[in-house]
């Protein structure tokens, strides 16, 4: 039984800096679901804000209760979450709900969010367990827990969810010291094949050959056809402003457009005339609706909302006595900046366009009761991990 | 617990993951700054490229005015039954909303009991080019179509009506020619901007409506119009407004004009009245004629038929595109040069004995008798061929040529209408150029008294006649007067003395010459009359011509009306301008024993 007194100094412990950006992310995040959903005809989705709201506070009472209990019991149990995950990741080719031409719902939630926290605590839980083995082994050991649920979820199709479950792989292995070499070496090929397989796109469209050899050099980047029009979208986005440069260019009118101050809120011209797809305005380019309607001003205000968010994050970490709360902060940091980062990036045209949502400003519930719960299990380090097992 | 003996991690591992975050969050606001500071501007360009429409709206177009401030041309409100196609809009396909549009297109002529003016592909042209713009399904509808239009409106969302100005001729084919029609066409972009939509303007398309376009056009105002990605309206803001056109204010007198026209009634050819004191149009009329208002909004196929198939012509402006042989009006130019040049004395005579011979040419004189020996003013009164042949065999073409010349024959007057003809004057270069052949001293009889190769406009025989008339001077024919001044081309060096004998011979044609029909009582009218003949399809036929001016003292109009296929000019077109004279001047009631006056023409007809 857990007394009010324990409760209370339990939440004089929470990270304030963590919980208040959060916090006012969501806030952000609410508005802006709410510009962005205002001028929809269909009055379920012009309610979208409410719903993103309500899940926010829900998720806010997950995250208080995460908070309050201790996450070396909740890592103990990360195997049967991981489980759970995969068996709804198993049964969504076939009972899942098809939306937009990808398979990803089941029973209303997207697994493959819940997934994500499923393998960092799963990694969490290996990584900072004693090291009984060699770094080879545990190469092996992630390669199967972050492969085979990423494998899952790449057929949805969702390349989104691989592309950032290498880097918050790789940064949990960098912070646990495991198998440096390998991790390294793994970097070192990673970015070698990436430039190789831009460079050979790049080759074919800039460099001057004969159409079957341009094909062939297209072929051995062994990517899907949709895939290469993406990448070229990205390389040369002058190429085809209607096709797949288009939502691309049109993200960038919006955020470009926007200014130093804003067009004002509601204001948004970009999504208002539909120029902005408004199927995906609200949530993988949400940050185009803000851009727009804030300006500068408030893209750089969502940005530094963010470090606080993860300098605190790892602070937490840093403040931890225990590696497994330690590895599990810099998991649930990673994952909400590589959700960041490339959300951002492609909406302004650094990145090609993935379909990734911007952590509690997006709107899409799962994902946002997802990075909740992370960022609970977050302040339970924060509130329990100070001390280095004392009563526990 | 497993953890108690491990060692911790690096906690400088989490210092450089957070360095990265940091350093990745820098890119990212240094690319947002480029984005939205750097490249604000191109990008806010962009945008407004893809979303902004221009929409060009013209001013209204300037009436036109008669000299008393008569109303020529003038707008009216026309009613269109216009479809607002965007609140006809269906979910999904372009396709969709046509068939609804097209739909109920059908179902309000239905309604409307009008028959479909507007095809299916005009929709679908317009949804796809033009959306933001009213759909004109039915034009200038009646009233009777309005009221039932106005009982059924619940029913049709997104029809409304749309009145748009149209143009109206107060007096239907009166001056046709000059004022000229117009046609809705697409306006011309202002420079420097890019119009995606337009309501069409109106431009002259002949006579002042044409050449004044410019002033009456006035300058287009400009609207814009915010549209979604699929094309359709978000918002409009009124941009520069619409300067209407400026009216103009012509020279042309519209009851000399109506008394004009009504006197050609039914004849074909065409009159022109100039005032010889500073050369404005105060009547201009081309025979047969059409409707001004067949051509509003648009001429319908059945009429643009018949007047372009029609072989009278009627859209031809005979007065300035019109070249005829001037015949015997055109002596007096004769006499001209030859006194001037001093060939001839007031007091010598010539013999005519009926017929002119010159190597194996004949020319006869219309009095088969002959005139015996004749002076200059007689011969003018009575038109006889003999003497003007004989006085141009002795004068020579050249000085002929240049008196003619001088007075305007043979190039454009320079009236501000547009396809004006210039005539002919011929020369002995001309001739070699165009019949391979020498000027022959033939050529000269010939054109001594108006025949042959000679060409002239019955504008260019009006302006003539006002040099005549105004003792010397030519001006150039305007339409629109910029000031009481006329604008002088040349004033001629003609001593007065010859120009007063002249101008009484003249005088006695309308008193008891060949031109006695002209006549009207209570004004002294002089006058010339003519005839040419000429070929056609190998029968002959003859252009008739009578010239006049009045008052004789102080001319105050001068008057040149041709009609073609007529008998003589004396018979033909003299009671043409003698009951426009008489509109002009009025005439005193007949006075008692006045039969002379009463009844002047009772004698032959064939003078010439």
């Amino acid at each position: 039984m857990i007394e009010l007194k324990d409760i209370v100094a339990r939440m004089r412990r929470l990270n304030i800096l963590l919980f208040s950006s959060m916090a006012g992310l969501c806030v952000i995040g609410v508005m802006f679901v709410y510009s962005a959903c205002s001028i929809r005809e269909n009055p379920e989705i012009q309610i979208q804000y409410m719903r993103h709201a309500e899940t926010a506070l829900f998720g806010l009472l997950l995250y208080l209760g995460v908070a309050c209990t201790n996450y070396r019991k909740v890592i103990k149990w990360s195997w049967l979450f991981y489980l759970f995950c995969l068996i709804l990741l198993i049964m969504v080719p076939f009972f899942g709900r098809k939306i937009m031409g990808a398979r990803r719902w089941i029973f209303g939630v997207q697994p493959s969010e819940l997934a994500k926290l499923a393998m960092i605590m799963m990694l969490a839980w290996i990584y900072g367990s004693e090291r009984k083995f060699k770094g080879f082994v545990y190469i092996l050991v992630s390669a199967f827990v972050v492969g085979l649920p990423t494998l899952l979820i790449l057929v949805q199709p969702d390349l989104g969810t691989a592309l950032v479950m290498v880097p918050t792989t790789f940064a949990m292995m960098f912070a646990a010291n495991i198998a440096p070499r390998w991790i390294w070496s793994f970097f070192i090929i990673g970015v070698l094949a990436a430039s190789a397989v831009l460079g050979m796109i790049y080759a074919a469209e800039r460099i001057e050959m004969p159409p079957e050899r341009q094909k062939r050099l297209r072929e051995a980047t062994c990517l899907q056809p949709h895939q290469i029009r993406r990448l070229e979208a990205f390389l040369f986005p002058e190429k085809d402003l209607y096709g797949s440069g288009y939502n691309r260019h049109q993200s960038e009118i919006a955020v470009g457009s926007g200014g130093l101050h804003g067009k004002g809120y509601l204001r948004g011209e970009q999504y208002m005339l539909g120029y902005l797809p408004p199927s995906v305005a609200s949530n993988d380019f949400i940050f185009a609706v803000l851009a727009e309607e804030s300006g500068f001003i408030g893209s750089l205000t969502v940005l530094l909302l963010f470090l606080t968010l993860l300098v605190p994050g790892l602070w937490v970490a840093h403040c931890c006595k225990d590696n497994q709360g330690r590895i599990l902060c810099v998991g649930v940091m990673t994952l909400i900046f590589s959700h960041m980062f490339i959300n951002i990036a492609m909406t302004i045209g650094l990145m090609p366009i993935t379909g990734l949502p911007l952590p509690f400003i997006s709107y899409g519930r799962t994902f946002l009761l997802t990075v909740m719960l992370a960022l609970g299990l977050v302040q339970s380090v924060s509130v329990h991990g100070r001390v280095a097992v004392r009563s526990f | 617990m497993a953890y108690h003996g491990q060692k911790l991690t690096d906690s400088w591992r989490l210092a450089v993951l957070a360095l990265i975050f940091t350093v990745f969050t820098a890119l990212l606001v240094k690319s947002l700054h480029r984005v939205q500071v750097v490249q604000n501007a191109a990008l806010t360009r962009d945008q407004v490229r893809q979303s902004v429409r221009r929409v060009q709206v013209p001013g209204a177009r300037g009436r036109i005015y008669d000299r008393n401030g008569v109303c020529l041309a003038d707008n009216r409100p026309s009613y269109c039954i216009a479809y607002y196609v965007e609140e006809l809009r269906k979910p999904g396909k372009w396709i969709r909303t046509i068939d609804a549009v097209d739909a109920d297109i059908d179902r309000l002529a239905g309604v409307l009991g009008l028959p479909r003016e507007i095809s299916r592909k005009t929709v679908e042209r317009h949804v796809r080019q033009s959306l933001p713009m009213p759909l004109l399904a039915w034009r200038d509808v009646s009233e009777t179509v309005v009221a039932r239009w106005a009982e059924e409106v619940g029913s049709f969302p997104g029809v409304d009506i749309y009145v748009q100005p149209e143009r109206f001729y107060p007096f239907d084919a009166i001056a046709a020619h000059v004022l000229g029609y117009v046609k809705r066409d697409r306006p011309k972009a202002l420079p420097g901007q890019r119009i995606h939509f337009y309501l069409p303007e109106m431009l002259g398309r002949s006579g002042i409506e044409q050449q004044y376009n410019g002033q009456l056009t006035g300058i287009c105002g400009g609207r814009l119009i915010r549209v979604d990605a699929r094309g359709y309206k978000h918002a409009v803001w009124e941009g520069t407004p619409a300067v209407d056109g400026d009216d103009i204010r012509t020279t042309l007198e519209i009851r000399l004009q109506m008394a004009l026209e009504t006197a050609f009634d039914g004849k074909r050819g065409a009159g022109v009245v100039v005032d010889p004191r500073n050369g404005d149009v105060l009547a201009m009329t081309s025979s047969p004629g059409f409707n001004l208002n067949d051509f509003v909004p648009a001429p319908s196929v059945a009429v643009w038929e018949r007047l372009n198939s029609d072989q009278e012509r009627p859209m031809f402006n005979r007065a300035l595109q019109g070249t005829y042989a001037p015949g015997s009006t055109f002596k007096p130019v004769t006499a001209l040069a030859a006194l001037k040049a001093g060939r001839i004395s007031a007091e010598e005579s010539i013999h005519c004995d009926g017929v002119f011979r010159l190597g194996t040419m004949r020319i006869r004189c219309w009095d088969t008798y002959g005139h015996n020996d004749i002076k200059i003013r007689e011969a003018i009164e009575q038109s006889c061929n003999v003497f003007f042949c004989e006085l141009g065999h002795r004068l020579g073409y050249d000085p002929i040529r240049e008196m003619a010349a001088a007075m305007g024959i043979g190039r454009k007057s320079g009236i501000d209408l547009p396809y004006e003809a210039s005539g002919l004057l011929p020369s002995d270069e001309w001739k070699r150029k165009n019949m391979s052949e020498p000027w022959r001293p033939g050529d000269t009889c010939q054109i001594a008294i108006g025949q042959s190769m000679l060409l002239t406009t019955p504008l260019q025989m009006a302006m003539l006649t006002s040099v005549l008339a105004n003792g010397g001077r030519l001006y150039r024919p305007r339409l629109v007067a910029d000031g009481e001044k006329g604008c002088l081309v040349r004033e001629l060096d003609i001593p007065r003395a010859v120009m007063n004998l002249v101008r009484d011979g003249m005088h006695d044609v309308a008193v008891s010459g060949t031109g006695r029909r002209v006549r009207i009582r209570g004004t002294e009218v002089a006058a010339k009359t003519g005839t040419a003949e000429y070929n056609a399809g190998g029968e002959r036929k003859k252009n008739t011509w009578v010239t006049a001016f009045a008052p004789f003292e102080q001319p105050t109009v001068a008057i040149a009306v041709v009609v073609e296929d007529g008998i003589s000019g004396g018979y033909t077109v003299a009671p043409v301008v003698h009951d426009l004279l008489v509109t002009i001047f009025g005439e005193p009631p007949p006075e008692e024993g006045g039969a002379a006056g009463a009844n002047p023409v009772e004698d032959e007809v064939f003078g010439d």
